[in-house]
């Protein structure tokens, strides 16, 4: 299957060819140190909820950790911006690898999984430290295998692809 | 510019004087049964293990910048180098242990070291203490061999275990490089998985320091933080591997060396302000109290100088010296 055209006008625009070649320190690996911060901004967090859920820190009330969900949102969005602005630095690199598409859906689950436990364990105020463990349990255990895969897989990115720009096999 | 074999110089002596020093008050403390000479020891112990990651990996500039000196027997370089790396991986195991039993002594007011986990916890520390300090010496007087002439009897190493070391030291660089192309690839990971781990539980409770999730109690969050050192011994070890497979690659770039420093200051701080009784002074903050302003400064510069870590991780490639 022949690679679209469309990844090559993206690579010949001037923000791809900024990003990608510009030897200003606040070109790739820029984007690259904040797309990190975002990582752990939105899975440390998530870890920590995880873990308080699984039983970790038994001693801390439940109900205010969901204050860590607006470090979760922080880092999606910092994780979005910056994807895609690596997108555009090198869109046939990222398109063309099948771990792209593992990533993206690891971390589609990953969110899902992160809002269910908000509704089911953060949701009502009411409920008992308890009852809010045993109803995250297997949503948390979730989490956790999801965002080891994605950062694996994200990982993995710069090991696994077959085009690194358009007109170049890597 | 100061000259790599003078950086060697200047650091390479308090992981030795250090580890002597340390395990003196720890075995006066075991004696006296001093509880406070006991944290002081173990405090010691876990900072000379993070000074000793610096003056370890600068032994490789050195050796660099005397290669090409006809008056120095890259033999002796090399017993001298097997001797360091098996005295640091020694020192970073007693360090691991001692920030363990530090953490366990910080959380617990009354008399910690009578419950049993604690006492295995000294005499695995006793027992990695008195082998450091033994690899220490001839590491000691293998590097001196180097440049004093007078004491050695010839160009060719004496000590067994150094020679020892020094059969194991191209092994690391064979798994890392060699063996497959795999391997870089997975410590990468687990560098990024031990990084979250970190980042997450000591964010959490700096947050809370901070005055973010006020309204949660400060003590229990305490029991988060052995998960970060977690977090902290994978990336200490996965790192060590990295550079044992490229040092050429590492010792001159010099966002690299900002990173390590970077490290000595974050790692000290968790050290000194988690894991002793800094944070008991912190323990009685209870749901909604405001910490004192000296705590919230310490909590600052701790987020600011894990994530400057994770920014200056990822601009090695941009400091490759070519």
């Amino acid at each position: 299957m022949a690679v679209p055209l469309i990844f090559k006008t993206i690579e010949e625009s001037g923000l791809s060819t900024w990003i990608r070649d510009s030897p200003s320190i606040f070109a790739y690996w820029f984007i690259l140190s904040l797309h990190a911060i975002g990582m752990g901004l939105l899975v440390g967090a998530s870890v920590v909820i995880d873990l308080r859920i699984l039983g970790v820190a038994r001693d801390l009330p439940m109900a205010p950790l969901k204050g860590l969900y607006k470090v979760i949102w922080t880092g999606f969005w910092i994780q979005l911006a910056s994807g895609i602005l690596l997108l555009i630095a090198y869109p046939t690199k990222a398109f063309t690898n099948p771990d792209f598409y593992i990533k993206l859906t690891l971390i589609g689950v990953g969110v899902a999984v992160m809002q269910m436990i908000w509704k089911r364990v953060f949701s009502d105020s009411d409920l008992s430290d308890s009852t809010m463990m045993m109803k995250g349990k297997t949503l948390a255990t979730w989490s956790l295998v999801l965002w080891a895969g994605a950062v694996t897989a994200g990982r993995l990115l710069a090991y696994t692809y077959n085009f690194l720009k358009y007109d170049f096999r890597g | 510019m100061m000259n790599p074999v003078r950086i060697h110089l200047l650091l390479n002596h308090s992981p030795i004087i250090g580890t002597i020093i340390a395990l003196g008050i720890f075995v006066v403390s075991l004696i006296g049964n001093r509880d406070e000479l006991k944290q002081a020891s173990l405090a010691l112990f876990a900072l000379i293990a993070l000074v000793a990651i610096p003056a370890f990996m600068s032994g490789y500039a050195a050796q660099n910048a005397m290669k090409d000196n006809p008056d120095v027997s890259m033999a002796l370089i090399q017993a001298h180098q097997g001797a360091a790396l098996l005295a640091f991986i020694s020192l970073e195991l007693t360090g691991f242990v001692s920030l363990l039993g530090l953490w366990r002594f910080s959380r617990t007011v009354k008399n910690p070291w009578m419950t049993r986990p604690a006492r295995v916890n000294l005499i695995a520390l006793l027992v990695l203490a008195a082998a450091t300090v033994g690899l220490m010496a001839i590491t000691g007087t293998t590097g001196g061999d180097i440049r004093h002439p007078e004491i050695v009897s010839g160009p060719e190493p004496t000590s067994v275990i150094a020679a020892w070391g020094a059969r194991i030291t191209p092994v690391f660089q064979f798994v890392v490089i060699d063996y497959s192309m795999w391997v870089w690839p997975i410590l990468e990971d687990l560098h990024f998985l031990g990084l979250i781990l970190l980042l997450g539980t000591t964010g959490a409770l700096n947050l809370r320091v901070l005055g973010f999730l006020k309204q949660l109690p400060v003590a229990p969050f305490h029991r988060f933080i052995p998960w970060g050192i977690a977090g902290l011994i994978v990336n200490i070890i996965t790192g060590f591997l990295f550079f044992m497979g490229m040092p050429g690659f590492y010792v001159p770039n010099i966002v690299f060396q900002i990173k390590m420093l970077a490290i000595i200051l974050a790692g000290g701080n968790l050290l000194f302000f988690y894991c002793t009784s800094a944070f008991r002074t912190l323990e009685d903050l209870g749901p909604g109290e405001d910490a004192p302003r000296f705590a919230k400064f310490i909590a600052f510069s701790s987020i600011f100088l894990w994530i400057a870590v994770i920014v200056l991780g990822r601009y090695i490639p941009f400091g490759e010296v070519t």
